[in-house]
Parts: structure tokens; sequence; C-alpha cells
């Protein structure tokens, strides 16, 4: 078809003169209806669709043409679509015109002879095959990384529990684990279970003293710690390593499903998360942690790799800087002293929203009235060796090495409310970043009383919230009049995008008392208390995981071609398709509308 | 015209149906349609000279241009100015055309006995039936497909007192159609028959 098919698109600008003209002899044009399918799933496709005008959406429909589950993607003028179901043969998903659509056929056998002449037309095509092949070629043997990362629970690791009734002995117990050969058992007291395992057993009879005729229901732990058949593995896996527990009890509706057993996941998993998990847990010296604390990063630019949702990878991170830092505490802060002392990290890091490792925020607050003469110079041990491990300096000095980050608890709440009263831009963002705090380690109730005591003292301030708020408003949307994406060739993500949901979520959540200091979980909060419609809880917490993924993904290519991300924030529209330029200018709206909700509830005009 | 045309190709039919043309002159079975454009020098079929030929066919629902017809004739003596503004072919262009005989032959071949479908096909039809009578001794065997027809008959019970504009770019815009490249042949065949496949398998234009 002579000019009609436009070659200058990606991929098809990477073929050659010759090459154009072989395509373009052997197009077709087909016609669909608005509701017709294309390519259903399971038929053997023509070949790759070109769109020439209209729209095709992608669902995964059942197959006997029932009810629509999911849209995936919606493609639009000069999109391409069905690359892979040729390829591959056979289409996986439905595709539906969902308005009369005109698309061009490049068809299968010539999709393939040009991908077999032109190494850069084919992988362009298998883009997301070819990247993810070369990752596993990378990082070799790690090719179950991806599929453990989205496994889930109910993926075959759940164990049918021993169930024993209240008034079995310790002896017929241990002799049932025996026979059964497992090692721990579930106890039915009333409608409750309790954990018992071969530990809590020796415990018993050697330690305690128990006679063997003792009900076990006696020494069973109730407190169990549970997840869902639903929830990710690797979540279970977290799970345990912060609890330090070997299993975890897997509960659907009230219903006991299972047990699962770390050692299960383990074989399941061979290398990765939990792995350096233990090996954080068991770092005995400095050393040891930093060689632990190294192969953080290769987990990350795996886990990326392999596709793993943002927000999944943020929980991961999170928990395993956490145990880092507050092992670190363990290794470094005097025993003596530990429990008068609380270890907070903030901003980011306290929300769990940090990726690449970023900027060490945290601080100390110690009991009141604390007699610790070296305290300066250990706390300055202490930073300096988080730098050596990669977690940068802060530029803003928010480090336990700085002196004004180190209070007492009764200095560190006044400070807190002597800046919420104080409306300069200083104070506010220091106040930001410290309302994020999460305690890690020490004693964590110095630092739960002073958050309630200000929270409570918040309240009191209601004018204080309009002028938090004001600051989410700072920065304008980069949309244009129209509504389109403002900037053409870079935008920043934070500023546009990422800082007014966290700030103008901080607000409420710090209105409403809300606990939590992670944003998507103070969104849910929200959300349960009737602050934000259900929906636009969803809109937000999607919006500002696209966000976080896109300027992930950008992190992830610039520390690969430069070592260095110099501008972490900035995304470069030049390098995203048209699919996630559309989606990022539809999230950018939702921050737009949220801002503009802002602006209303706080009265903040103009 | 349609009727001279009707009782010509019944004569023809006779004439030839034995002869070594003789499936061409068959009744047609298959579900394929051949849409077709030349260029020419002039409107009017008795000066004018063909310079392209478009054609390309439909299956069902489905314009298949990977199978299609392209052909530039050698610039005939009454290329001039006029025309030249008009399709902006210039002489230069069909340097290396090909001579009538191959062109007819290879659009004989390639319409066979299958409906052809223009827009103002009589047009195209006459012209081609002009060089082709002397050779061969009949025209285009297959039926002739008329676009504006199909689309007046699809539109005019909603354009009252019948005045129903017929104008391609009209045509093209009421169904949505892209003109993918005017004023050339296989643009133009190709255009139509997109637009012929709209009208037959697409719900009726808004107009």
């Amino acid at each position: 078809m002579p000019s009609s098919f436009n070659m200058t698109n990606m991929p098809f600008s990477l073929l050659t003169e010759a090459e154009q003209v072989l395509l373009r002899s052997s197009l077709d044009i087909g016609y669909y209806q608005r509701g017709e399918t294309v390519l259903a799933a399971g038929d053997v496709p023509e070949g790759v669709y070109v769109i020439l005008k209209g729209v095709v959406s992608e669902n995964d429909a059942d197959a006997d043409g029932g009810e629509v589950d999911h849209v995936f993607v919606h493609y639009t003028a000069e999109d391409y679509f069905g690359g892979w179901s040729a390829i591959k043969g056979r289409a996986i998903h439905n595709f539906i015109a969902e308005e009369e659509t005109i698309c061009h056929i490049l068809p299968t056998k010539m999709l393939l002879d040009l991908c077999a002449e032109n190494s850069r037309f084919a992988d362009y095509f298998q883009q997301s095959l070819s990247a993810k092949t070369e990752i596993r070629s990378k990082l070799g043997g790690d090719q179950d990384m991806a599929e453990f990362m989205l496994a889930q629970i109910k993926d075959g690791v759940i164990r049918e529990p021993l169930i024993v009734e209240q008034g079995s002995t310790i002896e017929e117990a241990t002799r049932l684990m025996r026979e059964q050969r497992a090692d721990c058992m579930l106890v039915k007291r009333g409608n409750r279970y309790g954990m018992v395992t071969g530990t809590d057993l020796l415990d018993a009879i050697v330690i305690d003293g128990f006679p063997l005729a003792t009900d076990v229901a006696e020494i069973a732990s109730y407190r169990l710690i549970t997840t869902a058949s639903g929830d990710y593995l690797f979540n279970a896996l977290i799970t345990m390593t912060q609890q330090h527990i070997e299993r975890v009890v897997v509960m659907d509706d009230q219903q006991l499903t299972g047990v699962v057993e770390l050692t299960d996941v383990l074989s399941y998993f061979s290398s990765h998360s939990h792995v350096i998990g233990l090996r954080i847990e068991r770092a005995a010296t400095i050393d040891a942690l930093r060689d632990a604390a190294a192969g953080l990063s290769d987990l990350v630019r795996a886990v990326v790799g392999q596709g793993v949702k943002a927000r999944f990878v943020m929980d991961l991170i999170a928990a395993m800087n956490g145990r880092i830092i507050a092992k670190l505490f363990d290794l470094i802060i005097p025993p003596d002293m530990q429990p008068h002392v609380c270890l907070v990290v903030m901003g980011s890091e306290g929300r769990g929203e940090q990726i690449m490792k970023t900027d060490q925020d945290n601080g100390l607050i110690f009991r009141d009235g604390l007699i610790w003469p070296d305290m300066h110079e250990t706390l300055r041990q202490f930073s300096d060796t988080l730098i050596s491990f990669g977690f940068p300096e802060c530029p803003g000095n928010i480090m336990v090495s700085n002196p004004a980050w180190v209070k007492s608890i009764g200095d560190w709440t006044q400070q807190l409310s002597d800046w919420s009263e104080n409306c300069d831009g200083l104070a506010q963002m220091n106040l930001a970043i410290a309302v994020d705090a999460h305690p890690v380690a020490g004693n964590q109730a110095l630092f739960k009383t002073s958050r309630n005591w200000f929270m409570r003292h918040l309240q009191s301030n209601k004018v204080f919230f309009a002028h938090f708020a004001k600051v989410a408003l700072e920065f304008d949307t980069p949309l244009s009049f129209f509504g389109n994406l403002k900037e053409k060739g870079q935008l920043d993500v934070k500023k546009g995008g990422i800082f007014p949901i966290v700030h103008g979520i901080r607000t409420l959540a710090l209105e409403y008392r809300v606990l939590e200091t992670n944003t998507f979980k103070r969104i849910e909060a929200l959300v349960e208390l009737g602050q934000i419609k259900e929906k636009h809880g969803r809109e937000l917490c999607e919006a500002l995981a696209l966000f976080i993924q896109v300027r992930l993904g950008q992190q992830v290519l610039r520390a690969e071609q430069d070592g260095v991300d110099q501008t972490p924030n900035t995304i470069d529209l030049a390098l995203l398709d048209k699919m996630e330029r559309d989606m990022l200018r539809d999230a950018l709206h939702i921050v737009k509308g949220f801002k503009k909700h802002l602006a209303l509830r706080y009265h903040l005009a103009g | 015209m349609i009727i001279p045309r009707t009782i010509r190709q019944f004569k023809e039919r006779i004439d030839h149906r034995a002869g070594p043309y003789g499936e061409l002159f068959a009744p047609y079975e298959g579900d394929e349609v051949v849409s077709l454009d030349c260029e020419t020098t002039s409107l009017n079929v008795k000066e004018g000279e063909i310079l392209s030929i478009g054609a390309v066919k439909i299956r069902g629902q489905k314009v298949v241009t990977s199978e299609r017809l392209d052909i530039k004739l050698k610039p005939p003596k009454s290329l001039t100015e006029d025309s030249i503004k008009i399709h902006k072919i210039r002489a230069a262009d069909l340097a290396d055309g090909v001579g009538m005989d191959e062109a007819l032959e290879q659009v004989l071949a390639f319409v066979g006995n299958r409906p052809v479908l223009g827009y103002y096909v009589n047009y195209d039809i006459r012209m081609l039936d002009k060089f082709l009578r002397p050779r061969y001794g009949f025209g285009l065997p297959g039926k002739a497909i008329e676009l504006s027809h199909v689309y007046h008959d699809i539109i005019k019970w909603r354009s009252i007192g019948g005045n129903a504009d017929l104008r391609f770019d009209t045509i093209s815009k009421n169904l949505d159609i892209p003109i993918l490249e005017r004023h050339t042949a296989l643009g133009d065949a190709i255009t139509v028959a997109l637009m012929y496949v709209r009208l037959k398998y697409g719900e009726t234009p808004n107009i």
C-alpha cells in the first residue's frame, strides 16, 4: 500500500528502504465494525494489525464470549497489536473493535521474514520478551525470580496443617508429630487455633518442666501471624523476616486454610530477597552487614527488570532497608542505651516509598533526662557507616549525626509543634519530613508518645491544615490548556505528580489522625474513614503507582547507562511509548482533580 | 450508459463464449470484487489516453492490498500541461512505463470475470474498453458496480428530494474514510474499496 502506511513510526522506521518496500507490498487492509472481534483468543492471527483509524481494545473475556473481565489496553491510530500473538502463532487475548476500525494487516510470514532479516526490528517487536531474556542471561540462573516474585501463596506452598483438639497431651502430640513427620501443629481451643512447634514442646518439658500429660493447649501460642492465600509469597517472606518466625498461618475469611513454612518457601525460591534478609539477620559484624546490604541493589534491579509492580518492590525494599538500619542500630548503639532511645526513619523512607537507595533521613528520640556522654560520637559513627553502605548523605543534613535531629522526647515534640505554628517554608518542609517518621529500632513507645501528643495537639489548630495543604498546590500540573502533556521533552514527575499526591494525602492523614505513614495505606485508611471516595482513592493509588513505576523504569535505565543518576525525578517523554504517555497524561489529570479538591476543602482559592 | 453496455456485453458473451477467452465470460461465482481506477489525460473518453491503472481486490471485509495492480504506461502524446495539473503525473514519471498491450493483458488477468467497482466506474471501463476492443474484440467482461450508486441507495432515504451530494470528497467525509492518496490510480482504487466495504458491512452513515 503506497503511502497510507506510516513508516516513520517505530518499529517500522528501523527497516531499510528495501524492506519497507517489501513490507508495503504485502500489506492488506481490514475493515471492522464497532463491536466486531478482530481477533479472538485462541485464533491463529493473520499477522500484526496496525491501526489506520479507530480504536481496538484488548481483553481476556472468557472464550465463550461472555462477560468482559478486564480491558488491558486500548489501541488507537498508529498503534500496532497482535505482534505477540503472531509470533506465538495463537492469539492470547480477544481484540475487539471499539469503534469502526480500519487496520493494515502485516501477514505473519512477512513479519517473521523481516524479523529474521533485521535484528533491530526483531528486537523492538519482541521488546518485552527480549528485555526479559537479556536480564535473565545476565543474572544467570535467576529465571525463577519473576515467577517467584509474582507467585501467590496459593501456588502450591500451603501445607495441610496437623490439627489436634484441646485436651491432647504433650506426649500424644509429640508422637503424632513424629508419625506425620511434622515439626509444628495447630491446637484447636474452642474456635481459636494455637500453634505448637517442636521447640515449644522441648522447652515445655526440659525448661519449664511440664509433665508429659499436660494439655498441649496450655503451651500453644495463640497470637498467630496470618496471611491470606491470595497474597504474594514474598509478602509472607517479608512477614517472616520482620517477625523472626518460620511459619505463617494462612487464613481466608476467618477460615483456616493451611500453614506456609519457611523451608517450603525457600525451596520455592533459592537465592534472593529472603537470603539477603537472612544475611542481614545473621550479620554479626558491620562488615558482614555491609556485604548483605550490597546485595540489595542487585535485587532491586532484578526485580524491576522482571516487571514486578513498583508498589510491591517498595514493600520489599522498605522491609529490607528497615532491617539493615535496625541491625546496624543493634551493632553500634550500646545495649544498655537501646531501651532509652528510638531510631526513626523519615521522609520517603518513613513512608516506605523509596526504591533506589535514597538519602538517609533519620533521627533519634531519647528519653527525657537520659545521660549518655558518647551519644553524638556514636551517632556520627552510625551515620558514617550507613553512608559507607551506600545510603547517601542527606543534603538537608537530616541525620542522627546532626544534633538538631537528636532530641529528647519533650524537645522533639516541642519542635514539631513549633514548626506547625510557623509558616515559613523550611519549617513546613521539616515538618512534612518529620510527620512521616516511622520507628525502626529501639524503644518504639518513645516515638508513639510523641506522635500521639502531637496529633492531638494539631486538632486544636485548624488553620495549620490549610497552611500545610497549600504546599501541595505549589507546583503546576504539567498539563496544557487543552489537557495534553505540557512539556515535549522532559517532565519533573516529583513536582508534577508525586509530591502533590503525597503531600495532600499527608495533610488529610494528619487531620484525621491516620497513623499509617505509607501513602497507599494512608489513602486506604482515609477511604475507610469516608474522607475520600473509594473511586478517588483507587484512582490516586493508581496514579501514584504509575508515577513511581515510570520513574523507576527510567532511573534503572540511567543507572545502567551512566552509573550515577543525576536527575532522579526526570521523566524523558521520548523514551515512553504512546500508551505510556497517554497513561501519564490521565494520571496527571487525576492529580489536577485532587489539587482542586484540596483547594476547595481547605479554602485555598487561587 | 448502463443499458448499451449490457446489450453489448450480452453480444460479446455469445461471440466469445467458445473462444480462447471463454472463461472471462462465465458467470462469476466468487465473492471478490475488483476496485479499479485509471488516471487519464482527459475526462473525454474520445480524446483521453490512459496514464496509469490501479486496481485492488476486495475479499469479504478485507481490502487485499497485497494483491494489487499498479501499472504505469508509457507517456502518451496527449500528456499536456492541463492534465498534469490535475493528476500531477509528468512524462518523466512515466519514463519506465509499460506498453498498452502489456498493460491490458495484466488488467484482464487481474480482473478476470470479477465485478468491477469504481467511482464513476463507467468512465474507467469505457476508457479501458476503448483500448481493449480493437485488440481483443471485447471490453471488460465483469459486472460494473458504481460506488456512488451503492452510496445513494443507502442514504437516499435520508436526503428528501433526492439531492444527495455524491462528490467523492463528500462521500469519503460522510463515511469517515480517509482519502489515502487522491489522484493516484492505486490510491483512489483503495479509497473506493474501503468506502465500498464500509457501506456494505458497516452501519448506515449519519448525514
